[in-house]
């Protein structure tokens, strides 16, 4: 599984490092460690291999092994064992201690080349000086193994002599709890720096990644009312400096290429009205001024209607580009939503009688919007189910208060939308399947203007979830009561 | 009935008076603000008609103007230009109505005599044809001394109708008058409308009171001399 976060990728990174690291650290020095204890016991061990060379009373090995703890530097608990044999084999001195699971003969074994030659006797002719000629002869005779019986382990050495073969046996468990505690404290240690260092990397990729989230917040908050946004550079650091520029030039950018474009749509509904308006006065002059039921009268008639036609287009363009630009200003009163579809009720009758009306329209449902304009996102979404409808159809309307928003629905038989005519519906200028659309006046317009009303309100107009057979227009604004 | 009419663009102002005349109101007209403000302030008219953006004092300082000197006289605003924030401040003027460009100077006639009616200065709160009586102010028609139930659409339609009679009104004018501007202009919602009004005021079938005109709309009857 990849892990989505970069500071939990950065956090367990350093760990993952930090922690081999220390581990490998660690492994190490113990080792070191273990060795020089082992070898300092093995110095010891030689020392007293070479005192025991010569031969003794039971007596004296007594004493002697009870001072061997204090020899060795451990505590008494420590068991050390020696036992001390003639040449023959037989035991002079066993301590009790001895390990028997020790196999003595593979002890003493690898020193088939020692003489039997006494050490201290004179030394052989030699050209050799008497110091090495005693550490050749001496030292190969000693033999320090370590070895693991079911209780204990154990680090022995032996030694063969010219009169008898001695073997020290020391418990390593001492060493091996020393060990231990290291060991634990070391592995304490580590976590809790483990844990330190991957706090620490969270807390300093968060603090490096603060400006990213800035950032993200600012980009956020850029909507079309938001586009004079910019990201403060201030006292970013140098590699976010660059990052911010750039994003608040590409804003700059957007928002003037933003405010041409509404602009240029605003201007030119606004430089299209005023002659438009002419001909429309002159349109309506002339009508009135023709003889009543001539021809030209009917001509002027027509022509009168493309007008208005075209006004209408004019009108609602300069509102979609004005709530484009966020400056889709409302006349704010209360308004009996209720009361408003019930007379629209009435206009569905007239536009089809054939349609069967389902109405249930809770009485007095208040909100505080914008008179003109939330009757015409209301005609709309009504003259589309009438419009849209089958051939004696149906059109389902209600007015519902549900959590301090009222709720208008207006659903309608249909034939089933295709799905990327679903998605399409609110565009602007589109006007679904041609088959089915060519013979239905509209520009297309309607229905993204009515959402663009009901946003600027604080509601929302949406296509509820497909059902086969019915379209259904869900509209909500907030409840005024 | 008394207007003053402010507006800069000539060719508006020429079938805006032409109309209003028509309809025999007497109509003052200046093309300038500040010469507009003046006589707003030294006459008394019965409705004032301002175009916002003209020359000089702009129509909504004429507006606070006269709002400010406890002048109470209705006041129309007309406009082409941003016209949802034109409105917006011109209500909050104390403008009585607004209407945008293009408009139809019949729909104009009509906002005249509604804001009219409002502030009482309109003595045509009855309209009447013969024996159709409607009372503007009630809401109530009376035909042939019996009251007919209308609905509201209903209503507004022959209230528009019946202000100019002989006058004919195309589809468009009715539904952007009666039903709002953004009516789909191809319904025959006006034409079943009508229907029914001359069902319910001709349940005999005599010569309706509203005559179609082939080709262009309808009109309201005059009334002739036999009644």
């Amino acid at each position: 599984m990849r892990l989505r976060s970069f500071r939990v990728r950065i956090a367990l990174l350093s760990v993952l490092l930090t922690g081999s690291a220390l581990i490998g650290f660690g492994v190490m020095s113990g080792l070191l460690l273990y060795n020089a204890k082992i070898s300092r016991l093995d110095e010891i061990m030689k020392i007293q291999l070479l005192r025991t060379a010569r031969a003794q009373q039971r007596e004296r090995w007594l004493t002697y092994e009870d001072l061997l703890p204090h020899i060795f530097g451990v505590d008494a608990d420590t068991p050390i064992a020696f036992i001390v044999q003639d040449t023959a084999g037989d035991v002079l001195y066993q301590s009790q201690q001895w390990p028997s699971a020790l196999n003595l003969f593979s002890l003493w074994l690898p020193s088939p080349q020692i003489p039997s030659k006494p050490s201290p006797s004179p030394s052989p002719p030699s050209s050799l000086p008497q110091q090495n000629q005693r550490a050749k002869v001496l030292l190969p005779k000693s033999h320090l193994v370590t070895w693991q019986t079911p209780s204990a382990t154990w680090r022995v050495g032996a030694a063969t002599f010219s009169r008898s073969r001695v073997a020290i046996a020391i418990s390593l468990k001492a060493i091996d709890s020393e060990m231990m505690a290291i060991r634990s404290i070391f592995l304490l240690s580590i976590i809790t720096v483990l844990l330190i260092i991957a706090v620490a990397t969270w807390g300093l990729s968060g603090r490096a990644l603060r400006p990213i989230r800035h950032l993200t917040q600012v980009i956020q908050q850029v909507t079309i009312e938001g586009l004079d946004r910019r990201v403060p550079v201030g006292g970013a650091d140098l590699e976010f400096a660059a990052l911010i520029q750039v994003f608040n030039q590409m804003l700059e950018n957007l928002e003037r290429s933003f405010h041409n474009a509404s602009r240029f749509s605003a201007d030119a509904a606004h430089e299209l009205k005023t002659p438009l308006a002419i001909l429309q006065g002159e349109l309506e002059y002339a009508l009135h001024k023709a003889d009543p039921g001539s021809s030209l009268q009917q001509h002027l008639g027509s022509l009168l209607d493309e007008v208005r036609r075209l006004s209408s287009i004019v009108r609602k363009l300069l509102l979609l580009s004005l709530a484009d630009a966020g400056r889709m200003n409302l006349h704010r009163v209360r308004i009996n939503v209720s009361e408003l579809l019930v007379q629209m009720l009435e206009d569905i009758e007239l536009l089809d009688p054939t349609l069967t009306v389902d109405a249930h329209i809770e009485p007095d449902r208040y909100i505080l919007g914008d008179r003109d304009l939330l009757i015409q996102a209301l005609h709309n979404l009504i003259s589309n189910a009438v419009k849209y409808n089958l051939p004696n159809g149906w059109i389902e309307l209600s007015v519902q208060h549900e959590n301090d928003k009222v709720i208008v629905t207006v659903a309608n038989a249909s034939n089933t939308i295709m799905p990327n005519d679903r998605d399409r519906l609110f565009d602007r200028f589109h006007r679904g399947d041609p088959a089915r659309t060519r013979d239905i006046e509209g520009t297309g317009l309607g229905l993204s203007l009515a959402r663009e009303i009901v946003r600027a309100h604080h509601g929302d107009l949406t296509l509820a979830p497909e059902t086969s057979g019915q379209v259904e227009m869900k509209l909500s604004l907030p409840s005024q009561s | 009935m008394h207007l003053l009419y402010v507006e800069d663009e000539r060719k508006i102002a020429s079938f805006v008076n032409a109309g209003l005349k028509e309809h025999g109101f007497i109509v003052d007209y200046c093309n300038n603000g500040d010469e507009g403000c003046a006589r707003a302030m030294d006459n008394v008219y019965d409705v004032i008609l301002l175009d916002i953006m003209v020359p000089g004092k702009d129509g909504l300082s004429i507006l606070k103007t006269l709002r400010q000197s406890r002048r109470n006289t209705p006041v129309i605003l007309l406009t082409a230009r941003n016209e949802l924030d034109d409105r917006l401040e011109g209500l909050n003027l104390g403008a009585d109505d607004y209407l945008a460009k293009p408009f139809f100077v019949e729909e104009l006639v009509a906002r005249i005599h509604a804001v009219m009616r409002r502030s009482d200065v309109d003595h045509h709160n009855i309209l009447g044809q013969g024996p159709l009586k409607l009372d503007c102010m009630l809401r109530k028609v009376i035909y042939q001394d019996h009251e007919v139930e209308l609905t509201t659409r209903e209503f507004n339609l022959l209230e528009y109708l019946m202000r100019s009679p002989g006058r004919v009104f195309t589809r468009t004018q009715i539904l952007e008058h009666v039903w709002g501007y953004d009516f789909n202009p191809s319904t025959n919602v006006v034409d079943v409308c009508i229907q029914r009004l001359r069902k319910k005021l001709d349940p005999t079938g005599a010569p309706s009171w509203i005559e179609s005109v082939r080709g262009v709309g309808y009109r309201f009857r005059m009334a002739e001399g036999e009644w």
